[in-house]
């Protein structure tokens, strides 16, 4: 039991200390020349461009619940629901938005990085990299890390906005609010550091999901099923850490309100 | 455009085929208990910490939130009702079955591939016997098993998330937060979280079963099914999320009149 324990907690630090050294190499990497613009703007195209209608479209449906079950809970408390378009556009604001967008970007972004990197990495493109005398980790990891901080600041602010806007949709054909009295309830609650907080906040999830998934991609082990273990893992340990991360920073945050 | 649509529409018409062979084969011939207990017990530890550890944090997530947006009203006695009753009817079941998708998902649409890639399908058909029936069918039922289990367990968790958050942030003692726990979470609102948790299983299951049974082409082929699983068990949970929320708003102003 206890040898059990200790080989786990020595395998999660051997681990945490790998993520943490592919992470100050990508920041040093990224704040210093060269910078491969046309490598992030190529990978920026795949992160946010071919990202955005799933968002968008997966966004608008969770407006929609969100809008029929905040109605639902506003008239068991209250007995009316006339504070609906605060309280739903404070709940998308500050948690949906976000973290929505970041697991679905997660899953197709970071698990697409995965498995990239895992079949660079078992048919020896990474070694070649290395004998050509090119730094892996600045041509792979770097361009990938910009883009996807850049792609999660951006995706999270087009996620809330859609996500408002069909909030007030169905609010106005299901509970029969004009779209004027639904701006003026918001008006009450929202303030404008909330839609920077929650722009602070994909930043910080798109940082997140390069880092795992190209470490694991390092890691892969040869054969299709190595590539398999990979993606999933990546995709596994990314979405713990989002949530984790959200949990901090919305603690965090609420210092600020 | 158009080929996103037409793509869309044959993924969906060609899993639901799929599923259909299955429960054919299923209802015609006995699965085996032995095979089915297996593998609902594998995915089941394989997963469970995993689970445990989100729906904790989505618990205390969603108590931090109500806690801001309540305590301007004074109003925070109902702090441990709403959030608890927020979390089971909508929130938790979403972000948590957004998790299982990548664990369950991922993995087992992961390990079918590479079952298809290496051939070890073909080789049980040229044994005399059926893939479907003997690998496919067991994953199957063990899979929405093992994710309902899951999921109940995430939503229990996430109970223990937001009581401790609710103790440690927002100064509540412990029995104020669970006095209106029954008071505003009744059956219906149990009931219904449960409902969403079965029918989230089912599209977890049907979805990594086919596109794990589908793939072709080697390694990349492997990483492109993973990657395809879960984007397409997100927006299947996203859309069935609305779907029941619906109906069961339907069935609750209808039978009970809220």
């Amino acid at each position: 039991m206890l040898e059990v324990l200790g080989s786990k907690v020595l395998h999660f630090n051997l681990h945490f200390i790998g993520v943490l050294q592919l992470f100050s190499q990508t920041i040093i990497g990224a704040v210093t020349p060269p910078f491969r613009i046309k490598d992030i703007i190529k990978q920026l195209n795949f992160v946010a461009v071919e990202s955005a209608p799933i968002v968008v479209f997966c966004v608008s449906f969770a407006a929609v619940v969100t809008i029929i079950e905040s109605s639902f809970h506003m008239k068991i408390v209250v007995q009316n629901d006339a504070l609906v378009p605060g309280f739903a556009a404070l709940l998308i604001l500050r948690e949906l938005g976000a973290v929505v967008s970041a697991l679905l970007v997660t899953s197709r972004v970071g698990a697409g990085f995965a498995a990239e990197v895992g079949s660079m990495q078992i048919t020896e493109q990474v070694d070649a990299l290395k004998m050509l005398g090119i730094d892996p980790i600045r041509f792979i990891v770097v361009p990938r890390f910009v883009a996807c901080v850049l792609g999660g600041f951006l995706l999270s602010i087009i996620a809330n906005v859609v996500c408002i806007l069909c909030a007030m949709l169905v609010s106005q054909l299901s509970l029969g609010y004009t779209y004027g009295s639904f701006i003026m309830g918001m008006k009450g609650f929202v303030k404008f550091q909330d839609l920077v907080f929650a722009s602070i906040k994909g930043a910080s999830f798109g940082a997140v999901i390069p880092i795992f998934s190209c470490y694991y991609g390092f890691k892969c082990k040869a054969g299709a099923e190595g590539v398999g273990l990979a993606t999933t893992n990546s995709v596994v340990t990314t979405s713990v850490a989002i949530i984790v991360i959200d949990f901090i920073l919305s603690y965090f945050f609420s210092y600020f309100y | 455009m158009f080929n996103t649509i037409g793509n869309a529409v044959f993924f969906i018409g060609d899993c639901t085929l799929f599923v259909g062979e299955v429960i054919r084969l299923g209802i015609k011939e006995k699965p085996s208990l032995h095979e089915i207990a297996e593998q609902t017990w594998r995915v089941s530890m394989q997963s469970l910490s995993t689970t445990a550890l989100a729906g904790f944090f989505v618990g205390a997530i969603m108590t931090v939130q109500f806690t801001m947006q309540i305590q301007q009203f004074g109003a925070l006695g109902y702090l441990g009702g709403l959030s608890t009753s927020g979390t089971i009817r909508e929130i938790g079941p979403l972000l948590i079955a957004f998790m299982l998708s990548g664990k369950v998902g991922a993995f087992t649409s992961a390990e079918l591939g590479t079952m298809k890639v290496t051939e070890q399908l073909d080789a049980i058909r040229c044994l005399g016997s059926s893939p479907i029936r003997e690998i496919i069918l067991p994953r199957y039922i063990a899979i929405i098993l093992s994710s309902f289990f899951l999921l109940a367990i995430g939503l229990l968790m996430s109970i223990g998330g937001g009581l401790l958050l609710g103790m440690f942030f927002s100064g509540i003692n412990h029995e104020e937060y669970l006095r209106h726990i029954p008071t505003i979470v009744a059956w219906p609102s149990i009931l219904i979280g449960l409902f969403k948790c079965l029918v989230f299983s089912i599209i977890l299951a049907s979805i990594c079963t086919y596109r794990g049974y589908t793939t072709t082409g080697g390694a990349k082929g492997v990483g492109l099914a993973v990657v395809n699983t879960a984007v397409a068990t997100m927006i299947g949970i996203v859309i069935a999320d609305w779907l029941t929320s619906y109906i069961c708003e339907a069935l609750q102003s209808y039978f009970l009149g809220v």
